[in-house]
């Protein structure tokens, strides 16, 4: 069973926000979530290697690859506020 | 002549053979677009200038007698999780509602070259997570075929673009569904290729290991069209295939004579409250098959019971760290409300991003967080192996395997949404190929009670000219 | 003893490549803000990772330099966390498969050699930079993120300040050999993280591991053990302090700080890095690449001994670098006697640097001007001290050395007539000295040389001094 804790920790990580509201549903989506987990407990895995890319194939590696860097105005382009070339956001307090 | 009811290829020829021009085919699309868009809201943004320039440069070519790619001047809808440089890209939500690619994606770069007029970028449901096209920040898009109804999702745009003739070609996105599913939806050809065969640089990633780029035509001629003109090995993409050099042709055998069929057990007694004129209408297809000369045989795929829980712990893992640079501070929506940095970080992630976007973020953190990773997350990876032997057994002796696309009729605006466990069971057919990196397509198969079904042929890994031959097969028997 | 101390070092080193971690932007110092970023390594959506072979390539050279197994795969995975110089909300990194495992340095404390395995080495990229600035904002450059990293983990075999230092630099010393970093700490090439803890064996007590940050030197490395070395004796006493901590050294204040914690390791969500299809390590790639390795500093050592019949200490100091040691046998070869070398260059040489705080690297005397300074003592041309003066004068003005010695006069007197002369002139002037060594003092002799060599000005030679001088003198 899932705590308000909990999923508020979860929030946390995630960086979002909730009403009290939200958070009393959560509870319920992660009910659902576990329920997903218990139903692919049943099959067996032993065994059986976990699929983490489904390319079958060898990766490779970049040599010699053409470069994508940006000018610094296309850099800066989508940002709400940038100063001396710098994006630029209040300090961060250690 | 109505140019906007041919097909892509048919407009093509003709442009080729100088009876029509790129601008007046742009010019036909555009009026269907002034007519439909606020009926169909299947764009987000349009870029008139830049399509009638480029009509306009392509028109110059063939003046000028220069040889044409293969998208030969064709007017292309392109989802708004595809970036496009100086084109706004917002993936349908508030979060992008101001980003200015200054890059273009693989693909985009790819129709440019070929010649293709791009239209603008299609509404979807945000970061492409729902199968409805109702939780964009940009309003729904409704169905060509019953203005009341969802044209599907999370490709909803392009799906309604092409159906309702704003657009004869599209490109969509697919991670468990998102382009087979509008396709039936809307009564128009849908395909997700072989995972790795199209580049994913430059397209908004929703579940990396799922996702790939899926095009949509009129008929399984302009599919492949659409097609073959974006895929191709990417050494900026490092999922990128180095088969998906190889030649896509459909060239060759005409029929569907000696076409090995499966048909998977599971599915066989499996039914969705409201489905049995949808599986009457299957069982058809299959005798259709049947009659023309294929040989249709039962297989059973055990891991497939498991493939919707597979799916939802794998997709919702990746999806939360693919977003967690949405944040504010290079790109993208800021709050104006903060005073520490985590307050920057909550707020504008909170006050930007939708409910269902929140809320696959959440259920991934959870997935990922320890103690459940072990168990959850690579419990999952170790089912989705199963399911993928289950598929290349089944393949051994088989060239494809038929299903429905989706086990409903396209539903009512506003009807599903708030039952999240209905709408989750809709991607029951169309999620186990994505989690084996399979290609499918979705090709109509008529009205039931007037409204459009859509046939889904899977097959292996590379077989994308199977599929597709065996759609161009169905498509002649029943033309 | 029965109380231990466990010091683990975590280091990581910026790789010197031509192009950045994971996208074609180029890895360069100094250039213009934000001028060296691409969408890759500004996380921009859709943007994707690319793995770079010479990155790879140079974290092999030091996992083969420190004899680790190397993986058969690499495999890469999300360290997910939120911080403003992390574009994309997680670094690619390893975790449970890195590049490299196992492995050791050997260093040579007071007590003797001492092994000192690793757990592991492993690629990752680095984060942009952050800059506070006086009104209360952050500005974030991102020319540096995505930049090769190796991450360097050691078990916890050290047990003192000392053991790390030695740790430190034979890693750093190697690293520079085999050319992959610049691996300076001061401008960040090179950064240590600091593991430790302190065991009552006997008692069977111990204290919880603290981590230390904002290490900005090897002094600050060994001040900041021994604090909390002593921190930590004090914490075992009094029964508490089991809580895991990071802290950060403050240097002006000579003690570490507690930071406040925002991550723990289970909060990272460790995920495969779905975007890159692992990659496989080819065994004779990683063949080529051993072969490619420089000599390295240990083996160096043992063939300087052998080979030059060098005593241990004395190779040991003279391939401590990889520069010096390479002066050493360039110059060689000009004088052909490796302990006169040797001496020349543990003496006056390295003193002269270490006076002046540089490097090797910073020499200005090249081999040939040393190596024929060197032949003109061994040849007598001038005599020992003439020639430390000269050696000073080189330093100093850049000159060769047989255009100092033209330009002052410097050589030898060796004229065995001329010496006669000055000998005879000595004895006729200090009869007395002649007196008290026939009385049997010897000091007599060294008074006259002392005489002589005032009157030549330094240049006679002295081994002809003394036996014209003592023959001279047991005629009177």
């Amino acid at each position: 069973m899932i705590t308000r804790d909990q999923i508020v920790h979860i929030a946390g990580m995630a960086k979002l926000k909730f009403t009290d509201e939200e958070l009393d549903e959560f509870e319920e989506k992660f009910g659902q979530v576990m329920g997903f987990v218990e139903k692919i407990k049943e099959v067996d895995t032993e065994n059986v290697e976990p699929t983490f890319t489904i390319n079958d194939e060898e990766g490779t590696m970049k040599e010699n690859g053409e470069s994508q860097t940006l000018s610094r105005e296309e850099v800066l382009e989508n940002t709400v506020e940038s100063q001396y070339g710098y994006f630029k956001i209040l300090k961060v307090v250690e | 002549m109505d140019i906007t009811s041919l097909k892509g290829w048919e407009m093509k020829e003709r442009l080729l053979k100088k009876e029509i021009s790129s601008t007046e085919i742009l010019n036909a699309h555009l009026d269907v677009i002034d007519k439909m868009e606020k009926d169909l809201n299947a764009f987000i943004t349009l870029d008139r200038d830049g399509a009638r320039e480029a009509a306009k440069r392509v028109d110059e070519k063939l003046q000028r007698g220069e040889s044409l790619g293969a998208l030969a001047g064709l007017p292309v809808g392109l989802k708004d999780n595809i970036l496009t440089k100086d084109l706004r890209t917002t993936c349908g939500s508030r979060m992008l509602e101001n980003f200015n690619p200054p890059y273009d994606a693989t693909v985009v770069k790819k129709i440019r070259e070929a010649d293709g007029v791009i239209l603008g970028k299609t509404n979807m449901d945000e970061f492409a997570m729902g199968g409805s096209t109702e939780t964009s920040y940009y309003g729904n898009t409704r169905n060509p075929k019953d203005l009341s109804r969802v044209p599907g999702g999370s490709s909803g745009g392009s799906a309604a673009a092409v159906a309702g003739h704003e657009a004869p070609l599209a490109l969509g996105s697919d991670t468990g569904g998102s382009v087979r599913q509008p396709a039936s939806f809307c009564g128009i050809v849908g395909m997700k290729p072989t995972y790795g065969i199209v580049s994913r640089y430059g397209v908004v990633p929703m579940s990396n290991s799922l996702d790939q780029i899926g095009v949509f035509g009129r008929d399984v001629k302009d599919a492949h069209m659409m097609l073959t003109s974006v895929s191709g090995y990417d050494p900026l993409d490092a999922t990128s295939s180095k088969k998906a050099d190889r030649d896509i042709s459909i060239e060759g055998v005409d029929s569907l004579k000696g076409l090995r069929v499966a048909l998977p057990e599971q599915y066989r007694n499996l039914r969705i409250t409201g489905d049995e004129k949808i599986q009457e209408r299957f069982r058809e297809t299959v005798k259709v098959f049947e009659d023309a000369g294929a040989i249709i045989d039962y297989v059973s795929l055990p891991s497939l019971e498991y493939s919707l829980e597979t799916y939802y712990i794998i997709m919702s893992s990746e999806v939360s760290t693919n977003l967690s640079r949405f944040d504010g501070i290079r790109f993208g929506y800021r709050t104006e409300n903060y005073e520490t940095l985590d307050e920057l970080y909550t707020n504008s992630r909170t006050e930007a991003f939708g409910e269902e976007t929140k809320r696959r973020i959440m259920l991934g953190t959870y997935s990922l967080s320890a103690g459940y990773q072990t168990e959850n997350y690579k419990k999952a990876l170790r089912v989705r192996t199963l399911i993928k032997q289950d598929y290349e057994n089944a393949f051994r002796d088989h060239d494809v395997i038929l299903s429905l696309t989706a086990p409903m009729l396209p539903f009512e605006i506003d009807s599903m949404i708030n039952s999240p466990v209905d709408m989750y069971k809709a991607d029951l057919y169309t999620v186990p190929v994505n989690l084996a990196g399979l290609c499918a397509i979705s090709v109509p198969m008529g009205d039931v009670d007037g409204l459009p079904v859509g046939l889904q042929i899977t097959g292996p890994r590379f077989g994308d000219s199977t599929i597709l031959k065996a759609g161009l097969g169905y498509e002649r028997v029943v033309r | 003893m029965a109380i231990k101390t466990l010091i683990g070092l975590e280091i990581h080193v910026e790789l010197s490549t031509e192009k950045k971690m994971f996208c074609n932007c180029k890895n360069q110092y100094g250039a213009d803000v934000n001028t060296l970023v691409c969408p890759v390594c500004l996380g921009l959506p859709g943007a994707l990772p690319v793995i770079d072979k010479q990155a790879v390539e140079y974290a092999l050279k030091a996992g083969l330099a420190f004899d680790c197994q190397i993986a058969d795969t690499i495999r890469m995975d999300r360290k997910n966390y939120f911080y403003p110089d992390l574009t994309k909300g997680y670094q690619i990194s390893q975790s449970d498969h890195p590049l490299c495992s196992g492995g050791y340095l050997e260093i040579e404390p007071e007590a003797g050699p001492k092994r000192i395995t690793l757990d592991r080495i492993h690629i990752e990229e680095d984060t942009g930079k952050q800059l506070h600035t006086e009104d209360g904002t952050s500005l974030l450059d991102f020319n540096r993120s995505g930049v090769p990293l190796v991450e360097i983990v050691s078990n916890p075999d050290m047990n003192s300040a000392e053991e790390a230092k030695l740790f430190l630099e034979k890693l750093r010393n190697t690293l520079k050999y085999i050319g992959i970093s610049d691996v300076r700490m001061e401008e960040g090439s090179l950064r240590c993280d600091i593991n430790i803890n302190v065991v009552d064996e006997e008692k069977g007590v111990k204290t919880s591991v603290t981590e230390v940050k904002n290490l900005n030197s090897f002094r600050s490395a060994v001040k900041a053990i021994e604090y909390e070395e002593a921190r930590h004796m004090k914490l075992l006493n009094e029964a508490e302090g089991n809580v895991k901590e990071t802290r950060r050294w403050d240097e002006v204040a000579g003690e570490t700080i507690i930071m406040r914690r925002k991550y723990t390791a289970d909060d990272y969500r460790f995920a495969n890095e779905a975007d890159i299809t692992p990659v496989p390590v080819d065994r004779n790639w990683i063949e080529e690449i051993r072969k490619s390795l420089p000599e390295l500093p240990h083996a160096k050592k043992m063939r300087f001994m052998e080979e030059y019949s060098l005593s241990e200490y004395d190779a040991g100091v003279l391939t401590q670098s990889q520069e010096l040691a390479h002066f050493f046998e360039e110059t060689l070869e000009h004088v052909k006697d490796a302990k006169l070398l040797g001496n020349w260059m543990m003496g006056d040489v390295l003193r002269r640097l270490k006076d002046e705080d540089k490097d090797f690297e910073d020499m200005p005397i090249s081999s040939g001007d040393l190596g024929e300074l060197i032949n003109l003592v061994k040849e007598e041309k001038i005599n020992n001290n003439t020639g430390k003066k000269v050696l000073r004068e080189m330093f100093e003005t850049g000159k060769a050395p047989g255009d100092i010695v033209k330009e002052k006069g410097l050589i030898q007197i060796s004229d065995e007539g001329e010496l006669e002369k000055i000998v005879m002139e000595t004895l006729n002037k200090n009869p007395q000295s002649i007196e008290d060594f026939k009385n049997g003092k010897d000091r007599a002799i060294g008074f006259l040389v002392g005489q002589i060599m005032k009157a030549t000005k330094g240049k006679a030679n002295p081994q002809l001094v003394n036996k014209l001088l003592t023959e001279r003198i047991k005629e009177r």
